[in-house]
């Protein structure tokens, strides 16, 4: 029952063993999000600490051209339904 | 893929399960197969993800291992590892021979 | 009110066939149907997608596909697609 070598048996394990590490989110809406860890839950709701968020605005009209925007916050609490991917540092 | 013949149904008493009973080409039957495998799941957005499929669940939350990240067919990131919430899927298909 | 077919059970009958899946979005597949679940997960062989655009359709080619049930709007059974009529 371990069909590859990492030992993952859900896909929320993934998340589970990423608790306290620094994660990548990815939401809806073009904006991206790294920061701590802290808590999770089966909606994919987040507790995320020193977080950075990027927001990816594109203009339309200048062919494309894309405005970043960042900001930062302490204590951040995401909720599930606009998480697209949790990735996890790389355990290599 | 294996060629198999599905099992009896079950002559049991019980009410029987809804509508159509799971055939051997079923998606359960599909994922079991897969798992391990080499993927691209499509998202509704249009984002690809290329990777190995290492698990997944009933909500078709998706666990991938050495993923590339494909908008509009060039690479835009790559990831160790990768959860993605089940709602954005589109779908799951083979990119090796299963 | 003898016997009632219900709508799952016409899609049953086309395992092993083609069928034209067309999505709530402006996509749609065509596919020969291997099997399906309770939500219309379904899953496909010898697979083309077409993304209708106002720039024309793009066509891609899959191997075996589990198509997620969630965003299907319409299933014609026998139907090579977008390209047959």
């Amino acid at each position: 029952m371990d069909p590859s070598s990492s030992g993952i048996q859900e896909p929320f394990d993934l998340i589970r063993l990423s608790l306290s590490e620094r994660v990548f989110v990815k939401l809806r809406g073009d904006r991206e999000l790294s920061g701590i860890l802290h808590a999770y839950d089966g909606h994919m709701n987040l507790i995320l600490s020193d977080v950075e968020e990027t927001i990816m605005i594109v203009d339309e009209e200048g062919q494309g051209a894309v405005n970043i925007a960042k900001r930062k916050m302490n204590m951040l609490f995401v909720r599930g339904d606009g998480v697209i991917l949790v990735s996890p540092p790389s355990r290599t | 893929m294996e060629e198999s013949t599905p099992p009896p149904p079950p002559n049991e008493s019980s009410p029987p399960p809804p509508p159509p009973a799971a055939t051997s080409g079923s998606p359960t039957d599909f994922l079991k197969g897969v798992v391990g495998k080499r993927v691209v799941v499509r998202l509704t957005s249009g984002v690809d993800y290329k990777g190995v499929l290492s698990c997944l669940d009933g909500y078709m939350n998706i666990a991938l291992e050495q993923t590339e990240e494909h908008v509009n067919g060039t690479i835009t990131n790559r990831y160790g590892d990768t959860f993605i919430r089940g709602n954005n899927v589109l779908y799951i298909s083979a990119a090796e021979a299963l | 009110m003898a016997s009632q077919i219900l709508p799952l059970e016409l899609i049953d009958r086309c395992i092993g066939s083609r069928i034209w899946v067309i999505m709530k979005t402006e996509r749609e597949f065509t596919g020969i149907l291997t099997g399906f679940d309770d939500f219309v997960n379904m899953v496909l062989e010898d697979v083309t997608e077409f993304e209708i655009t106002p720039q024309g359709t793009k066509k891609t080619k899959l191997a075996q596909t589990l198509l997620n049930g969630n965003n299907i709007c319409m299933l014609i059974p026998g139907s090579n697609g977008p390209e047959e009529s």
